[in-house]
């Protein structure tokens, strides 16, 4: 043993020497799998920080999908719970050395987190990187304007998302009403309601309802209520940065978001998102405000759901004075500035954005397009046509209505002030009119 | 070793023992210290440096010193009044009634029987259901649509109520919750301190005729008097951070009738990324729990000195 | 005579009441465990069968969300990872914590129960003050996504409860036991080690499994100080509940919350007959 180990001595010592060269070489010059695309030897590692609802499909589904075109690149993703993700995200972002090359961003994050310097521009940075047939111009305008702040593109979006109106046609029917249409106004919808709350089965019970949405105390409720807002041509903010939801309009809509609740069922007033989709799906709400997404899980899916494709219609919000209602959601791929491998981040949002990677996206998790021609192809699923047709009016109609969250550094927490304006004013605890004047005064505080 | 041998043979050296012994009492303290020290003292300093300052979001680091501007700003701002109102009257209903039904509850639970390890072990089960999961369950348990328990009350010809929608039964709703989850902490403590009795004493007490009565209050309950004292104190300052129940069941609705000031605090940093005046809350809070916990403690001492 | 009469009363209406204690111990504990009941229940039911209008007690059951989220690989691993920092929290805690507790309760230190008092009130800090620069501190070590800082995390907060429940369980202890070891040549940690942690086998054990309890379910510091390698099951369980694309699963969120609750029970089931001998078979002999 002894002699072994005297024997191996010098070697050992080179070993360790060339290991400390190597060490320190790396710390110097950067990893060495640092250059471009990767290669078999030395393949480019890239982390990326997503929410968890699809962080883990992705890793089990587009990383390998990836991987076929460019094979030497490592893509490990982290999943983060949403509630916590914008908070994670600006701790890594503000690193020296942070840990992910691509930060998925949701809609209203990408101000404050550009404004720290932590996103790449992508026209100007990555054009040399950029393939001669990726199509700028393809994306719709409101999904691209998401990752857009102060003229610079940070980013492109990855999927996206957009508040429409759930018809549950089964229960229309029943009721004797026409099935609506996208030409349905807050008034003809408001008149319907009542005789949607129904007892369908007859045992003198009432079993159905208008509406189920979001209701609850929570950061997307005011959503419904902004959605409502812009379709009578409102907006939050005006030119110069003050509050401008504080209105004749901005009462108006809180209050039909308010009345919504009598035709919702027993028990709205702590619904949300998850408690919404729940009701829909068991066949007990009429129409739900909701995000396009969930339509595979509510009308398609017979596990999750009592409803069938043929009986789930979808498209935008009723119509205002101004428009028809909807509002933006989408999350977008954006890369680290202080990435050292910007190029392969760059390939990942290229590929993944680009229509070939859109398609494959839609067609096997689901995802939701962006692209014009991606929204007018046809999709492998039957039922993803009527979805991709609501989509394409809900993006024309955000674009048309500028209807997104507030577009500013401190956009959480003025989202975070609204929320509890609509909370206040749902539970009764403040009168719209009251609630809208809180809420526009700490807004005022918060824009200064 | 060294400070055992020290202490055996020194006799000859009573400064060295002395000191040896002085040594070997702080040793004791000195783990919990150390530890403590290592992973607190920043993250306090910290919270209370930016709690006068502006927060740089792009470095996470103190920039300007502001003085007492955050202070202000949170003691100016109603939503944090009523938080800590929305605290107190969670906290005067759930800790009361957890005491209470968990010492009653160990007390019943500890009989001697054959069904009693397994009892205890499965009264731990609400403590760990994560709180995602518990706020969930009881949601479906008591939704007025779907929930179980307004189904059941149906029979008996009440409701529906509406648990989490209605601002004064959202708060029971939390309270309820919350008893559910925590009960069992004080039911495993108090059936380890009710077991920690002295026996002879009871036995005494029986011979001499004394009811169960008389035996709970003057000699059960003195004796237990430490360790109900020591299980409220920890309880208090766990129930004091409670919000994940809240945050998962009705997060802070409806308005804000359920709004824990832990969970306004969390709501601000996290969501609203208002991380100095969230520290600044923070410290407000911090010292409002030292005060009361000193003076719980006066209180817990006052009476081990009565008894 | 009349002394063995009302004896005998006495022991039948101990009786009596002995079985009252009983049946209120099983109707309590039922109470208690009807929302885990329904937890479970819940975890075998398909989505579309959980939120229907009367409540159904009676469907086609299915493993399938067990399957599904048990071939998840992260699952596993991240049920391993919690057991490796529940339990490495627990541990350190109780050691450090009944020792410090030891110190206050029976040592008489000039100048500890300040200390110890300051610990105490360490716990006044809102936790959500303290994730943040936390992380930022283990970031500067290098620690960010390791086991090691998610424990020394959690023993912030277990050493402090650790110390005044055990410093409450130590001084129930009768004085005479550690004054006869000493007398006997022990040292302070000879008395604290070799008598005194035998005899409050209970109180630790039961302190212990709520430390391990505490780690196991805790959510803040799990997401801020850990990514992927170290990550816990709370992180996974809000992952779930959040499920921003479809909605929370509430088949799964019941199924990996019942797979969770497992293995704290198992332990806590094992540790039962220390938990209920220890003072029984010790202080009062002795």
């Amino acid at each position: 043993m002894q002699q072994n180990r005297r024997g191996l001595g010098p070697l050992s010592r080179r070993t360790v020497l060339i290991a400390g060269a190597s060490v320190i070489a790396t710390r110097a010059f950067g990893a060495p799998d640092a250059k471009g695309l990767g290669t078999a030897e030395q393949p480019v590692k890239l982390r990326m920080i997503a929410d968890a609802a699809y962080a883990n499909a992705w890793q089990a589904g587009m990383v390998p999908e990836f991987n076929k075109t460019y094979p030497y690149i490592n893509v490990t993703i982290d999943p983060v719970p949403y509630a916590e993700l914008l908070a994670k995200i600006m701790l890594d972002a503000t690193a020296v050395e942070p840990v992910y090359d691509i930060i998925v961003a949701d809609d209203p994050w990408v101000p404050q987190i550009a404004q720290t310097g932590a996103l790449l521009d992508l026209r100007k940075e990555t054009a040399a990187w950029t393939a001669k047939d990726y199509d700028w111009d393809d994306f719709n305008a409101a999904p691209l304007a998401a990752t857009e702040w102060k003229g610079i593109q940070y980013g492109v979006p990855f999927r996206s998302n957009m508040l429409l109106m759930f018809v549950n046609k089964t229960l229309y029917k029943k009721a004797g009403l026409p099935v609506p249409t996208a030409a349905l106004t807050w008034d003809e919808y408001l008149a319907q309601a009542p005789k949607l709350v129904q007892d369908t089965n007859g045992d003198g019970t009432v079993d159905a309802w208008a509406i189920d949405t979001y209701f609850k105390r929570d950061q997307l409720t005011p959503t419904i209520w902004q959605a409502i807002f812009n379709s009578y041509g409102g907006q939050l903010i005006d030119a110069n940065n003050k509050p401008a939801f504080n209105d004749e309009i901005g009462v108006k809509a809180l209050k039909i978001h308010v009345e919504l609740l009598k035709y919702a069922p027993p028990g709205s007033v702590s619904h949300g998102y998850s408690e919404a989709l729940s009701s829909f799906r068991q066949g007990q709400a009429a129409t739900s405000f909701m995000w396009g997404s969930v339509y595979r899980n509510s009308a398609v899916d017979p596990k999750t759901t009592k409803l069938t494709p043929e009986e789930v219609g979808i498209q935008v919000m009723p119509v205002g004075s101004a428009h028809a209602g909807a509002h933006r959601g989408i999350a977008s791929g954006t890369i680290q500035s202080k990435s050292a491998h910007k190029e392969a981040a760059w390939a990942l949002l290229q590929w993944f954005s680009s229509r070939e990677g859109e398609r494959w996206h839609s067609n096997t998790l689901g995802g939701f397009p962006a692209r014009k021609s991606t929204l007018t192809s046809k999709p492998d699923s039957d039922w993803l046509v009527p979805v991709f047709a609501a989509l394409q009016q809900g993006y024309d109609t955000a674009e048309a209505g500028k209807m997104w969250r507030l577009r500013h550094p401190k956009s959480d927490a003025v989202q975070q002030v609204l929320a509890d304006a609509v909370a206040a004013a749902i539970s009764g605890q403040a009168t719209p009119e009251a609630a809208l004047q809180t809420a526009s005064t700490r807004v005022e505080k918060i824009l200064k | 070793m060294a400070i055992l041998r020290a202490t055996q043979g020194s006799a000859r050296h009573p400064r060295i023992e002395r000191l040896a012994d002085f040594a070997s009492r702080w040793a004791f303290m000195t783990p919990a210290s150390v530890i403590l020290l290592a992973m607190l003292a920043y993250p306090i300093i910290y919270t209370i440096e930016i709690s006068f300052s502006e927060l740089d979001l792009s470095t996470f680091t103190a920039t300007n010193w502001v003085g007492w501007d955050n202070y202000a700003e949170v003691l100016q701002d109603e939503r944090f009044w009523a938080s800590l109102k929305v605290t107190g009257i969670y906290l005067g209903l759930a800790l009361p009634l957890q005491m209470v039904l968990g010492f009653a509850i160990a007390y019943l639970v500890n009989v001697e029987w054959t069904g009693r390890g397994v009892i205890r072990a499965l009264f731990l089960i609400p403590m760990v259901v994560a709180p995602v999961v518990a706020g969930g369950v009881w949601r479906m348990l008591l939704d007025p649509l779907y929930g179980l328990t307004n189904y059941a009350l149906g029979f008996v010809g009440l409701g529906p109520y509406d648990w989490l929608g209605n601002p004064t039964l959202a708060m029971m709703t939390i309270v309820i919750i919350d008893t559910w989850r925590w009960t069992p902490f004080i039911v495993l403590i108090a059936t380890a301190a009710i077991l920690a009795l002295p026996r002879d004493i009871f036995e005494a007490a029986e011979i001499d005729g004394a009811n169960w009565w008389t035996t709970l209050w003057s000699i059960t309950l003195p004796l237990l008097l430490p360790m109900i004292a020591a299980t409220f104190v920890v309880r208090w300052l766990g129930a004091v951070k409670m919000f994940d129940i809240a945050l998962a069941s009705t997060n802070g609705g409806p308005g804000a009738s359920t709004q824990v000031i832990n969970l306004f605090i969390y709501e601000e940093a996290f969501h609203s990324l208002k991380f100095a005046e969230s520290a600044a809350m923070a410290v407000l809070v911090l010292i409002a729990t030292m005060v009361l916990t000193a003076l719980f403690l006066r209180g817990s001492r006052m009476l081990e000195e009565m008894h | 005579m009349t002394v063995t009469v009302s004896l005998t009363g006495r022991r039948r209406r101990a009786h009596v009441g002995r079985s009252l204690r009983i049946a209120g111990g099983i109707t309590a504990s039922l109470l208690f465990l009807f929302p885990v009941f329904w937890m479970i229940l819940t975890s075998f039911k398909q989505q579309r069968d959980i939120f229907t209008t009367p409540p159904t007690f009676l469907f086609t059951p299915t493993l399938e969300t067990y399957i599904t989220y048990l071939q998840r690989g992260i699952i596993p691993y991240q049920m391993l990872n919690t057991v490796i920092v529940a339990f490495g929290a627990g541990i350190i805690s109780i050691v450090a914590g009944s020792m410090a507790g030891y110190a206050l309760s029976r040592l008489k230190i000039r100048g500890a129960t300040f200390i110890g008092v300051l610990i105490l009130m360490s716990r006044g800090v809102p936790p959500i003050a303290l994730a943040v620069p936390m992380f930022l501190v283990g970031r500067s070590l290098g620690l960010i996504d390791k086991h090691i800082i998610l424990i020394l995390a959690y023993c912030t907060f277990l050493i402090p409860y650790v110390m005044w429940l055990m410093r409450g369980f130590f001084m129930a202890l009768p004085k005479e036991l550690e004054e006869s070891a000493m007398i006997d040549g022990c040292s302070h940690f000879g008395a604290f080690f070799k008598i005194i942690v035998p005899i409050s086998l209970p109180g630790l054990l039961s302190t212990l499994i709520f430390c391990v309890i505490l780690a196991w379910e805790e959510l803040l510091f799990a997401i801020v100080l850990t990514s992927r390698n170290a990550s816990t099951i709370p992180v996974a369980i809000a992952g779930i509940a959040g499920d921003t694309v479809n909605g929370a699963n509430w088949g799964a969120l019941t199924a990996v919350g019942t797979l969770t609750v497992i293995p704290v029970v198992i332990f806590a089931m094992l540790v039962q007959k220390w938990l209920i001998q220890g003072l029984a078979d010790g202080a009062v002999k002795g």
